[in-house]
């Protein structure tokens, strides 16, 4: 074999092509994403309550005037619209995992490189998870039939989920 | 004058005869005869009935006396024979032999049997439990970091297990729902997994 043709090969031959073999593309499937929500879930009402049982307890000692009711509900619905937006999309942005994603080593990540997706992309995901729930969660149900189990809400963002098993961190002394 | 003379003539013969005296009880000493004489006397019954005598007598009391009076048991303090004797002791093969065959013994062994039947044992048990201190002993004990960290560690590997357990049965009811709900839509079975992307 020539240099030249030695050099091609070298040039096209991927880098990690001496690694050991990567492991098999799967997907996860729609029970335990819904375990892994429902932990979120729990963490975020649990966050949720244990906030408006303080600030409630404040505003008992402070007794505002009735007329601040309306503005009081609005804002606590706001902050509360907040948190759950925000806990999602900087969590799915971040790392692609939220606690209870963590907790089922899972990961939401792009369809087309893997990597985490953009905050934008994970708002835009969390708008179509609430628009599949809408009828009677039937936005959930391609997660069963989609060869890569894509919900509505991951074809609408391009996400998938895989399983992202936990990385081992050896501190370096 | 004439006393000095005497005295240079007399003082070596005297030298001469003791050093002939000492040779000749040195060679006496060394030959047979002497260790048969004192082997037959040691084995009479004159040196019994001696040494029988002498232990009654004051002897016995003036050695004591002496030895307290020299500070006979001080100085061999101070020269370390009792480590020096413990440390043959516990280095020798005799102890490891004593302990043995005191283990092996039934006597020992009935021995414990009766110290863990007698109520002296439970009557032990009962007043340490009762202390103060045996509390105390637990309380640091409880609270040492090896400990913390110790239980910490198991809370977590059980936790990691409990999880794990969660996580195979929830993969494994993946597929299996997956599977139904295909065969409901009279969809195909899903792909095998492919290879990883680059």
């Amino acid at each position: 074999m020539s240099f030249a043709a030695d050099r091609a090969q070298a040039v096209v031959r991927p880098a990690h092509a001496a690694e050991a073999p990567a492991p098999p593309l799967t997907y996860v499937g729609i029970v335990t994403r819904a375990i892994a929500f429902a932990v979120d879930a729990a963490v975020i009402q649990f966050v949720a309550i244990a906030v408006a049982g303080t600030f409630a307890l404040i505003l008992s000692v402070l007794s505002p005037p009735d007329k601040f009711d309306g503005v009081l509900l609005v804002v606590g619905s706001a902050a509360y619209g907040l948190w759950l937006v925000g806990y999602f999309v900087v969590f799915w942005s971040a790392t692609g995992q939220t606690p209870g994603n963590r907790l089922f080593q899972i990961r939401v990540c792009r369809a087309v490189d893997r990597t985490a997706p953009s905050a934008g992309a994970a708002l835009l995901r969390f708008g179509g998870l609430i628009l599949a729930a809408l009828p009677l969660f039937a936005g959930f149900l391609p997660i069963l039939l989609d060869d890569r189990r894509r919900g509505a809400h991951d074809m609408i963002a391009g996400t998938v989920v895989v399983p992202a098993p936990p990385v081992e961190i050896t501190s370096r002394r | 004058m004439g006393g000095s003379i005497g005295a240079a003539v007399v003082r070596p013969t005297v030298r001469r005869i003791n050093r002939t005296a000492v040779a000749t009880l040195d060679g006496l000493l060394a030959s047979r005869l002497a260790g048969d004489v004192v082997e037959r006397l040691a084995a009479s019954p004159l040196a019994a009935r001696a040494a029988h005598g002498a232990l009654q007598g004051p002897l016995v009391e003036a050695l004591a006396g002496d030895l307290v009076r020299y500070r006979v048991a001080d100085r061999l303090l101070s020269e370390g024979l009792v480590e020096q004797t413990a440390a043959r002791v516990l280095e020798g093969e005799e102890l490891e032999r004593v302990v043995q065959a005191a283990l092996e013994s039934p006597t020992v062994e009935r021995l414990i049997a009766s110290a863990i039947e007698s109520r002296l044992l439970d009557q032990a048990v009962v007043r340490l439990l009762e202390s103060d201190d045996l509390w105390l002993i637990v309380d640091e004990v409880a609270s040492s970091p090896a400990v913390t960290t110790a239980i910490a560690q198991q809370s977590a590997g059980f936790a990691e297990q409990v999880a794990g357990g969660v996580r195979a049965r929830s993969r494994s009811a993946d597929a299996w729902v997956e599977q139904r709900a295909r065969r409901a839509f009279r969809r195909p079975p899903a792909p095998p997994p492919g290879p990883e992307a680059g």
